[in-house]
């Protein structure tokens, strides 16, 4: 074949493709105009992603120093050395953080094609996309990434499909002898994560319209949290897991036979969340940490198992308290029968005849088996928890031998707490209670056979708390409000605690919430972290959802829901670069990310990250400019993305001068950082807020929670980099300009100009035009 | 068989272990080989006491004993103010590992990058984390140590684990001495 007629080819071939991307995403349709990027592909915000990298380098901590991925491992990739496929100790984290964004990816992601699979089977695919009266921009991350604005589940589809072919591509390149370079693997990490906010998005879309879940409204119902909250009086059914397809129909069913008031619904984890935006009657056990300790209380009388972040031995836990179990998914069927096909009455049967499990992959019987067992076998279920009398009796088994320290992933000794209660002081328990992460790890390592989880029972608070049920995608009327003041500053931030359970201790979010909130700061959550925040109460006995309202605002406390509603907080970042600055979202990534990074002020907080979907929620977030802090733990994910702010380039484009500045200041200075402490987490929180947007009013009070944090925490003085952050003297706190003003003078500071519309477009090669970035 | 971390979270998943010194008298000598050694220290020391003592007080004496400059991470500086101490340098400890890890940075002396970095107080699992970080990407131009009662893989030397604080309180005033004396 000639040279020409290969070109010729190739340049039909790409137009082809670029068709059906057009015809995918319905170009036709002129709600804006198609941008750059439609439905990219893994290479497409490469240089975007470089650009990053080039700032906030990725910091590598070797989890491990081995390679055991292929037979001609293990391989030993300690420092300079390579693997026989010749990767080095750099690329090889890379790729572990790859491949856990990808499962934090394909985990939403499946997640949203099973909710769109039912739905669309039961209402087909021309139902409606209707967010309410107040939510007309209802899809920010998919119009933002593929170009699609979908009206209709079917839509949804397509925008599902998308992300699933690139997963595909991705984990390819995970293979033997594929990438070889650490930078390329993170943008590679960086796309995944992105297509997980996609995919989260379309969970949560579906959900909301397919569920009738709240939508264009704040004050959503408050909810009962607690095991305390539960009436042990009724059969009890206990949803734990991610995936409401089933959780929902159980109220359903409920509802239809009048036994709402008679059964008892609980949740752990996020299909607690989901459940309790169902129905208000629904209760909240507690986040991840909480599983085992309340499965081993026996109060369930049926566990219904759904998918992501489950005790993978739960059919063994369910049988050791007399539990019933049901596994409603296919992503953890346990080895268990699949029932979908019997005899109700079959199942029903063997389930309290035989005491068997099963899986039962049709929701409606599901939840008809879990409600009839539950009545069944709830007069068996022993209800007397331990005594403290009883709780003594079994702590003296401790032998004090401090293996339970050792096993411990929190790092610290339930041991003392049991060897106090032997004694007859529970009090040391009640308080390690709170450092408890509930991964039984002690006591399965307990020589003496301590029954670790029963004892905590007497340990742990029976009291109820309040928490406002997840609210969906924040108001398009809401960002209209609010975008001029998080863009000049005037609000200093808007803080995203978001996250699993892996904390130093369960108190730290209501802290930090309550610290944010107080200070005017716009405080949004999700997930496990959702629901700690409302294990606090103040003087009146008023939990963070009660103390604060519930308004995406200053000063506001809003729970966005569950894992997958996440989306909606990317895209409330991203509806501000809409509503607010004008900017056209359409296959528009890099100028969006571009303009998030520079002006809008956020800053995640996923204190208790564990979970490889923690990885890819986060990892997506720092995709499209915002930085997030993790907790200690978070160490172990290997990576970080970290700047050096004396060191690196600060250089921006002024877009409406066209000319490069050197601003010399760090912000954000990182996208993904560990704080050791909840202190230094607070610290970091205003600082990671502050953009070179700023004006200086809006500069000025970003700084004040800054100094301020920094004195309360670090017992007085100035912020050791405070002179990178002003430019000019009106940048200056009022309160703190006697103490500041004589500090610049003595280290030789000099005032700079701000910049108007700082951008990174312009300084690295990108298809994306200095025009576009101007509204 | 090779030493178990106190927390197993931080077993060693290689080939290249750490060196476990027992006396006192063996860190005095890598302190005193290196040129520009640095202490950073960690809000642990803040919770732990030894005989009624803060264990930071232990680690401001060796400090002290050696002339070894100091790094405080997290919110250790409140403390260090109030016992009139004055950190050389403030950094979240991913902060100061990433600095640590080039070799042409200045060092919180600006007199050149440190050759010794002694870690001090941090959580275990955080502390082995970086100095893995250091263990890979800094060993051509750095050592490290630890002293808190763990033994850690992921560094060049450190302690075993010590069972008994008596043990550990004797180890910190033997080696401030022992450091004492070598200045
Ligand atoms: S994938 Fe590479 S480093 Fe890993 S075991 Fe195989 S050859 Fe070794
Ligand atoms: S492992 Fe068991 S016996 Fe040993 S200290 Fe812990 S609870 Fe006590
Ligand atoms: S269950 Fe709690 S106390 Fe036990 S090892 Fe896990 S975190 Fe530690």
């Amino acid at each position: 074949m000639s040279e020409k007629k290969e070109m010729r080819d190739l340049v039909e071939k790409l137009t082809k493709k670029q068709e059906e991307i057009r015809e995918l995403i319905k170009a036709e349709i002129e709600w804006e105009p198609v941008g750059p990027t439609p439905m990219p592909e893994v290479a497409d915000l490469r240089n975007w992603d470089m650009r990053l990298l080039k700032t906030y380098k990725p910091w590598y901590a070797p989890f491990c120093d081995l390679c055991c991925l292929c037979t001609y491992g293990k391989c030993d990739l300690t420092q300079d050395r390579r693997g026989a496929c010749g990767i080095d100790i750099g690329t090889q984290q890379a790729r572990i953080v790859l491949l856990a964004c990808l499962m934090g990816c394909s985990a939403h992601a499946a997640h949203a094609g099973h909710i769109l699979e039912y739905l669309i089977d039961r209402y087909g695919p021309d139902k409606k996309i209707d967010l309410g009266t107040f939510i007309e921009v209802e899809a920010p991350n998919i119009r933002t990434v593929t170009g699609l604005k979908p009206e209709t589940l079917g839509d949804l589809k397509n925008a599902i499909e998308y992300v699933y072919k690139e997963i595909t591509h991705l984990l390819d390149s995970t293979h033997f002898g594929q990438e070889g370079s650490a930078l390329d693997y993170e943008s590679k990490a960086l796309h995944a994560s992105m297509l997980d906010h996609v995919g989260m998005e379309v969970a949560d879309i579906a959900q909301i319209v397919g569920f009738n879940y709240p939508t264009s409204v704040a004050d959503t119902p408050l909810v009962e949290m607690g095991w305390g909250s539960i009436d042990k009086s009724k059969p009890v059914i206990l949803v734990v897991g991610h995936n409401p397809a089933t959780s929902t129909v159980v109220i359903d069913y409920l509802r239809e036979n009048g036994l709402e008031d008679k059964i008892e619904v609980c949740g752990i984890c996020c299909t607690a969340l989901e459940t309790t935006r169902y129905s208000d009657k629904a209760k909240i056990v507690g986040p991840l940490s909480r599983q085992l300790f309340f499965v081993r209380t026996g109060i369930a009388d049926v566990i219904m198992t759904d998918e992501q972040c489950i005790n993978t031995n739960m059919p063994e836990e369910a049988s050791k308290v007399g539990s019933a179990l049901i596994a409603t998914l296919d992503k953890a069927m346990y080895g268990l029968e699949d029932a979908t096909e019997m005899d109700t009455d079959e199942i029903i049967k063997r389930m309290t005849e035989n005491k068997e499990h099963f899986a039962i992959l049709e929701p409606a019987k599901a939840a008809e088996v879990a409600a009839k067992v539950a009545m069944k076998i709830a007069p068996q279920r022993k209800k007397e928890l331990l005594s403290e009398e009883e709780a003594k009796k079994l702590a003296e088994k401790c032998t004090d031998c401090g293996i339970c320290e050792r096993a411990c992933p929190n790092l610290f000794s339930i041991g003392d707490g049991i060897t106090e209660m032997a004694k007859g002081n529970f009090e040391p328990m009640k308080e390690l209670f709170n450092l408890c992460i509930g991964c039984g790890k002690c006591e399965r390592e307990c020589p003496q056979g301590v029954p670790i989880f029963r004892l905590m029972q007497v340990a742990a608070s029976k009291e109820t708390w309040k928490v406002r049920a997840g609210r969906g995608a924040v108001m398009d009327t809401e960002i209209r409000k609010v975008g001029a003041p998080i863009t000049l500053g005037t609000i200093p931030g808007i803080v995203a605690f978001v996250g699993c359970s892996n904390w130093p201790d369960i108190r730290d979010i209501a802290e930090m919430v309550d610290e944010f909130a107080r200070r005017k700061y716009i405080v949004v959550l999700t997930g496990c972290s959702a629901m700690v925040a409302g294990i606090w109460k103040d003087k009146e006995g008023r939990t963070v959802y009660e103390k604060y309202p519930p308004d995406f605002d200053a000063g506001g406390v809003v729970n966005i829901g569950s894992c997958v509603s996440n989306a909606h907080i990317s895209g409330a970042a991203i509806k501000i670069a809409n509503i607010f600055a004008s900017l056209p979202l359409r296959a528009n990534y890099e100028v969006i990310a571009d303009y998030v990074l520079n002006r809008v002020g956020a800053c995640g907080v996923a204190w208790g990250a564990m979970s490889q979907k923690a990885a890819s929620i986060g990892t997506g977030f720092n995709r499209l400019g915002v930085p997030v802090i993790l907790g200690p733990h978070s160490s172990k994910y290997r990576r970080l993305y970290l700047s050096r702010k004396e060191e690196d380039d600060w250089t921006v484009m002024d877009a409406r001068k066209r000319e490069l500045v050197d601003t010399g200041e760090p912000s954000p200075e990182h996208l993904a950082y560990v704080a050791e402490t909840k202190e230094k987490a607070m610290i970091m929180i205003p600082k990671l807020c502050i953009r070179k947007n700023d004006t200086p009013q809006g500069r000025s009070i970003k700084l004040n929670h800054y100094i301020s944090l920094y004195k309360k925490y670090m017992g007085g003085g100035l912020p050791e980099d405070l002179h990178l952050y002003i430019r000019r003297a009106a940048d200056i706190p009022l309160v703190y300009r006697k103490e500041v003003m004589p500090y610049l003078e003595k280290i030789g500071w000099k005032p700079k100009e701000p910049v108007g519309l700082p951008t990174l477009i312009g300084t690295y090669p990108s298809k994306v035009s200095i025009d576009s970035v101007i509204h | 068989m090779a030493t178990i971390p106190l927390h197993r979270v931080n077993v060693l998943t290689g080939i290249k272990g750490a060196t476990i010194l027992e006396d006192p008298g063996q860190f005095t000598k890598q302190i005193a080989k290196a040129k520009r050694p640095l202490l950073v220290l960690g809000p642990r020391l803040l919770e732990w006491s030894l005989d009624g003592k803060i264990v930071l007080e232990y680690a401001l004496d060796i400090a002290k004993a050696a002339n070894i400059p100091i790094c405080a991470t997290s919110h250790l500086k409140g403390k260090l103010t109030e016992l009139g101490v004055t950190p050389d340098s403030v950094y979240d400890v991913v902060e100061i590992v990433n600095a640590l890890k080039d070799p042409d940075w200045k060092g919180v002396k600006g007199e050149g990058n440190h050759d010794l970095v002694i870690f001090f107080g941090i959580r275990s699992d955080l502390q082995n984390q970086c100095l893995s970080v250091l263990k890979h990407f800094a060993f051509g131009h750095l050592k490290t140590m630890t002293l808190d009662k763990y033994y850690f893989p992921h560094a060049d030397f450190s302690l075993n684990n010590i069972r008994k604080d008596k043990d550990w309180k004797a180890f910190l005033e033997d080696l401030t001495k022992s450091l004492q004396t070598k200045s």
